[in-house]
């Protein structure tokens, strides 16, 4: 055997590779429905402060008539995401947007908003860090689908070289 | 100039989704309206045409401000091969659950991926 086919890992190497890639992403899909569980939790939640919110204020107080449209002035996001890396790994990050044109969400609902509205904004600033580390796990999910495509190609052009 | 990089680095998080869904994420302070008037969420009622929140997914998955796109899983349905089209990692499309709709692992797009990587005919040799 010469030196350059030593460097090429064997097939059962590539398996082994390929079973431990597998597990990792049977993890990860159970990971993802945990966080998607966490999420819908929060929602649920979150919408009962806004239900309780609107029951207080009215029907349409709490409705999307209140949301800024394209005619409104322009503002910039107050909680945006940021991409890092970590251990080799790309990840998100949740991070505060500390510029100026940013807004408080709670002034397109009125001056003195009920409890339940300052609740229901609580629960959803939570519910995007739920969002980011779901997203993370299914980065991994997607990159891990494209490591097993090309261990799967690998292993079948062993074969035919064997064969 | 480095102050005008500092306040403007990270990505938007844009949401497309029923009423709660929309108005509950952007009082988490998702919600922008950018320069050009373009805002990054959109809320779908049983009147909006599956045409125009197709267009609006296309339009998000465009633009660079954006990392991540949030729709309700119920509203990812009717737009299926858009999103089954979508394969960049970024921007992260994630099917989210809504008060009306639990989470369905069985339609979610990249689970179903995901899946169809364990064929039994594929693992076992």
């Amino acid at each position: 055997m010469t030196a350059q086919n030593e460097d090429v890992p064997s097939e059962a190497v590539a398996c082994e590779l390929l079973d431990k890639i597998i597990v990792k992403q049977l993890h990860l899909m159970e990971e993802k429905m945990r966080c998607e569980l966490n999420i819908e939790s929060n929602i649920k939640n979150g919408s009962i402060h806004l239900a309780k919110s609107r029951y207080i204020m009215g029907q349409s107080s709490v409705s999307t008539t209140r949301l800024p449209t394209e005619s409104s002035s322009d503002f910039s996001a107050s909680t945006k995401c940021e991409t890092i890396e970590e251990d080799g790994l790309k990840v998100m990050k949740v991070i505060e947007n500390d510029a100026e044109d940013t807004v408080n969400p709670l002034r397109w609902f009125g001056v003195l908003v009920p409890q339940n509205m300052h609740k229901a904004k609580s629960i959803f600033q939570n519910t995007i860090n739920y969002v980011v580390e779901c997203v993370n796990v299914q980065m991994q999910l997607q990159t891990n689908l494209k490591l097993i495509e090309m261990l799967k190609q690998y292993i079948n052009s062993e074969k035919v070289t064997a064969a | 100039m480095a102050m005008h990089a500092l306040a403007n680095r990270g990505k938007l998080i844009s949401v497309i989704g029923d009423e709660d869904t929309c108005v509950g994420f952007l009082l988490g302070g998702i919600g922008e309206i950018n320069k050009n008037r373009h805002p990054n969420f959109m809320v779908v009622d049983k009147n909006t045409p599956v045409s125009e929140i197709e267009e609006c997914f296309k339009r998000f998955v465009k633009r660079d401000d954006i990392d991540i796109i949030l729709i309700n899983q119920n509203i990812a349905e009717l737009i299926r091969h858009a999103i089954d089209a979508h394969h960049a990692p970024v921007p992260a499309v994630l099917e989210i659950p809504s008060k009306d709709h639990p989470y369905d692992a069985s339609k979610d797009s990249i689970l179903r991926r995901a899946k169809g990587m364990f064929n039994p005919e594929d693992l076992v040799r």
